[in-house]
């Protein structure tokens, strides 16, 4: 099974340990405590170190990673999908 | 703990032993390589400044050739510059630390007197620099310095989280810990301000942040594909605050108890275990130039994407948590530590994988970017010239 890990509990997205195929079952572990894990079934291709959603995200909202705001959604995006630059961006060095 | 270093006259501790060539401006360089060509055993740092630079930019350009030349891994420095005035100003700086310092400028030479000039002085730095002996002295002589660079999602996984164990027990030995990289905390800049030990230093360090961000904000440009860089992006980071939240996993747990900015020297008489913010660009080259200025003699370099930085004064030792990146770029990697991706390790096992080649480094092993040759030299600009 595909790999992954998850920095901490209220994280949005686990991150790719291994290549990841569309279609393929991924076993993400939490960091944080590692005998607990989750699994999510990918969308798509998604490479070592991507992201990957674990849940139903839409447009405006915040996505956490380390527990921590790290930008937020610009095109919905659904479980098991590659989150990116495609689809979030920086609170913080945004231009209007 | 004892390692074993060269100790200088000014009591500092290096852990190599150069004989460098300094220029003081663009136009000496082409001299600076000349005395290396011709001299075993030296190194010529050439850059492309030193001209016409004013004020605040001037000041720094001074505390940054400056203190490469102080830099406790170097036992002895030629300076060359056109003109005799900046050339002195620089030489008598370095010469502050006691180390053996000559200087040469070219009017009324010409490059061939003075190459001849510089290489009859470089030629007796060399020898006697060649009997100096690496003596038994404690690890907390020593000041060392963390940036990580092509970073990706792995960084802030593995290889940072694992640098900063390594930190913590660099602090609790008495090591000066040396880190910086003002603009890629932007995300992480609480976090940072949060464990600085005082409100004094916490008000200066987020005056130097506020600072630095304010001029990369007022170009009013969307800065994605530079900062993160087109490396990060590849390798899956995807905002600022995710690389930032990343780069700060490798500060470890100590408390802050030290902020310098630009022109800031570390105290000569430093209490035991600092670790130490620097204002810093957050381009590898310029980072890497600015610690070894402020007396850094080690770097601990992570990296994802596999950056292939080095320093002309100071071993950088290169790690990565990336299996990719470990297997396609093996001969710039030091310490590989990927098996922590895949939990085959544990962090403080991928810590003492780094932990114990920094040992072999500082007494003398050779990293990876030292012999590829590796020697940017990178002083930091803060505005045009005039």
């Amino acid at each position: 099974m595909a790999r992954g890990l998850i920095h901490s509990k209220e994280d949005d997205v686990c991150i790719a340990t291994t290549d990841i195929k569309a279609g393929e079952e991924v076993m993400c572990v939490y960091l944080e405590n590692p005998s607990n894990h989750v699994i999510v079934r990918s969308l798509q291709d998604i490479p070592l170190g991507h992201k990957i959603a674990l849940r139903d995200l839409k447009r405006g909202d915040k996505v956490l990673k380390y527990g921590r705001v790290i930008g937020e959604v610009i095109r919905d995006i659904r479980k098991g999908e590659h989150v990116h630059i495609h689809n979030i961006r920086t609170l913080r060095w945004k231009i209007e | 703990m004892i390692i074993r270093g060269y100790i200088r006259e000014n009591g500092s501790v290096g852990i190599r032993n150069h004989v460098l060539v300094l220029p003081v401006d663009d136009i000496s360089n082409t001299a600076a390589l000349n005395v290396a060509r011709i001299i075993k055993g030296v190194t010529a740092i050439p850059h492309p400044y030193g001209r016409l630079q004013f004020g605040r930019d001037l000041d720094l350009f001074f505390h940054l050739l400056i203190g490469t030349g102080s830099n406790p891994n170097v036992a002895s420095v030629i300076v060359i510059g056109i003109e005799e005035n900046w050339t002195n100003k620089v030489a008598d700086g370095i010469a502050r630390t006691g180390k053996p310092v000559e200087a040469f400028s070219i009017e009324g030479y010409g490059d061939l007197k003075t190459v001849e000039r510089a290489a009859r002085v470089a030629k007796e730095f060399v020898q006697e620099a060649s009997e100096k002996q690496r003596t038994e002295v404690d690890i907390s002589s020593l000041v060392v310095s963390i940036k990580c660079g092509e970073s990706d999602t792995t960084s802030g996984l593995a290889s940072n989280p694992a640098t900063g164990v390594v930190v913590d027990r660099l602090v609790d030995l008495g090591v000066t810990v040396l880190f910086g990289e003002t603009s890629e905390l932007t995300g992480a800049e609480d976090i940072v301000a949060s464990r600085i030990v005082n409100d004094e230093l916490r008000r200066k360090f987020m005056k130097i942040y506020e600072e630095y961000i304010s001029v990369i904000m007022s170009q009013g440009v969307d800065l994605l594909g530079s900062q993160p860089t087109q490396g990060n992006i590849k390798g899956g980071l995807s905002t600022i605050e995710e690389k930032a939240l990343g780069n700060v996993q490798k500060l470890g747990r100590r408390p802050i108890n030290c902020v310098l900015d630009w022109l800031d020297s570390l105290p000569k008489e430093r209490k035991s275990g600092i670790l130490c913010f620097v204002n810093t660009p957050s381009a590898a080259a310029e980072a890497l130039t600015t610690f070894a200025a402020k007396g850094s003699v080690l770097h601990l370099f992570t990296t994802g994407q596999g950056n292939v930085i080095g320093n002309p004064i100071m071993p950088v030792i290169k790690i990565t948590a990336n299996p990719k990146t470990a297997r396609s770029m093996s001969e710039h990697i030091d310490v590989d530590i990927s098996d922590l991706l895949d939990s085959k390790i544990s962090l403080e096992e991928a810590a003492e994988r780094i932990f114990s080649y920094m040992l072999r480094v500082i007494n003398g092993r050779l990293t990876a970017a030292e012999v590829l040759q590796h020697e940017e030299f990178s002083p930091v600009r803060l505005h045009i010239t005039s």
